[in-house]
């Protein structure tokens, strides 16, 4: 456990945290950010994170000692492209305008650079999805749009890609 | 094409022998993302795995496999509507329109069959593929400069795009 602020701490991601990660993205608020829709697909995300977070690769935070929220890198498994690494964030909506989406993307940051060596972090954000401009104000940049990404109810949004230099 | 006993088939697990043999060719593997045999069996198990979805095509040339192509169907409903696809062609086969034939079948599978309405391509830059598909109608939306690295060499990433619902 390390303490960021006075409310904040981090941790590495344990296995019971899938839990709270399924209730979040539960949230239609939150899910219609992810490419995922229904109970299935969730689970099918949930598994493949969790498989990251054994290899060390993500960190959950905590409110006043409370899960919120959790990062994710998907660690490309290629020396090719080692030294990039997407990466996935969810905060818990009751904790939104907390600093909590800060917090775990500056201490991601600091595991994907310290102990994975990767110099580049890339970011996938749907069209019309708010915390997008957070990501800018922590220095990512948009580099590309793929158009038509989305399809729900005969409706399509963007992809933006994002990336920053770490 | 003027290639004799050519034929478009789908692919069966068997084929990855021929994938793997074409991908660890050193004119092949410099445009893949892996670099060894351990990577390359792995990305390429994958690969294949997608025979059993019937949406991937084997080129033969009298019956003996001579080109890959493989729709990575996307798992979730909401992006369902497109794939990656990858193609490897034999060393020996390239610039005989083996890929050009392969490339017209796998959109044709991919719009009616899995009712894909884009069709999308990763490739490394200067890979000598890209003139082919433009050609095949395919459109650059991302080039991103640092996205592989081979030893200290940078290699940017192209991102092609092609949308099924314009193709007759």
């Amino acid at each position: 456990m390390k303490k960021i602020t006075d409310e904040i701490s981090i941790r590495p991601v344990e296995d019971g945290d899938a839990i709270l990660l399924k209730k979040w993205l539960n949230d239609p608020k939150i899910l219609c950010w992810f490419p995922m829709i229904n109970e299935i697909e969730i689970d099918d995300s949930i598994r493949i994170w969790m498989s990251y977070s054994k290899m060390g690769a993500g960190i959950t935070a905590l409110y006043n000692g409370k899960p919120c929220g959790m990062f994710n890198l998907y660690i490309q498994p290629f020396k090719k492209i080692a030294h990039n690494s997407l990466f996935s964030i969810i905060v818990d909506e009751e904790c939104r305008g907390r600093g909590v989406g800060k917090v775990l993307i500056e201490e991601g940051q600091k595991l994907a650079k310290d102990v994975f060596n990767i110099s580049l972090l890339l970011l996938e954000v749907y069209e019309g999805n708010p915390a997008r401009r957070l990501y800018e104000r922590m220095g990512f940049s948009c580099y590309a749009e793929q158009k038509h990404y989305v399809k729900e109810d005969g409706k399509y949004l963007s992809k933006f890609f994002m990336q920053k230099k770490i | 094409m003027s290639l004799e006993n050519f034929d478009i088939r789908y692919s069966e697990e068997i084929d990855l022998l021929f994938l793997n043999k074409w991908a660890s060719q050193d004119q092949v593997i410099c445009w893949l993302p892996f670099c060894d045999d351990r990577e390359m069996e792995s990305a390429t198990n994958c690969w294949i795995g997608f025979s059993k979805f019937k949406a991937s095509l084997t080129a033969t040339i009298n019956n003996v496999p001579c080109g890959i192509a493989t729709l990575f169907l996307m798992p979730y409903k909401k992006v369902a509507h497109h794939s990656m696809f990858k193609i490897v062609v034999d060393p020996d086969f390239q610039n005989q329109g083996v890929g050009s034939s392969l490339i017209k079948n796998i959109k044709h599978l991919a719009k009616n069959r899995f009712k894909l309405e884009l069709l999308h391509i990763e490739v490394m830059d200067k890979n000598p593929i890209l003139s082919l598909l433009f050609k095949q109608g395919f459109k650059q939306i991302l080039y991103q400069e640092d996205y592989f690295k081979d030893g200290d060499t940078f290699i940017p990433r192209v991102l092609l795009e092609a949308n099924l619902m314009e193709d007759v």
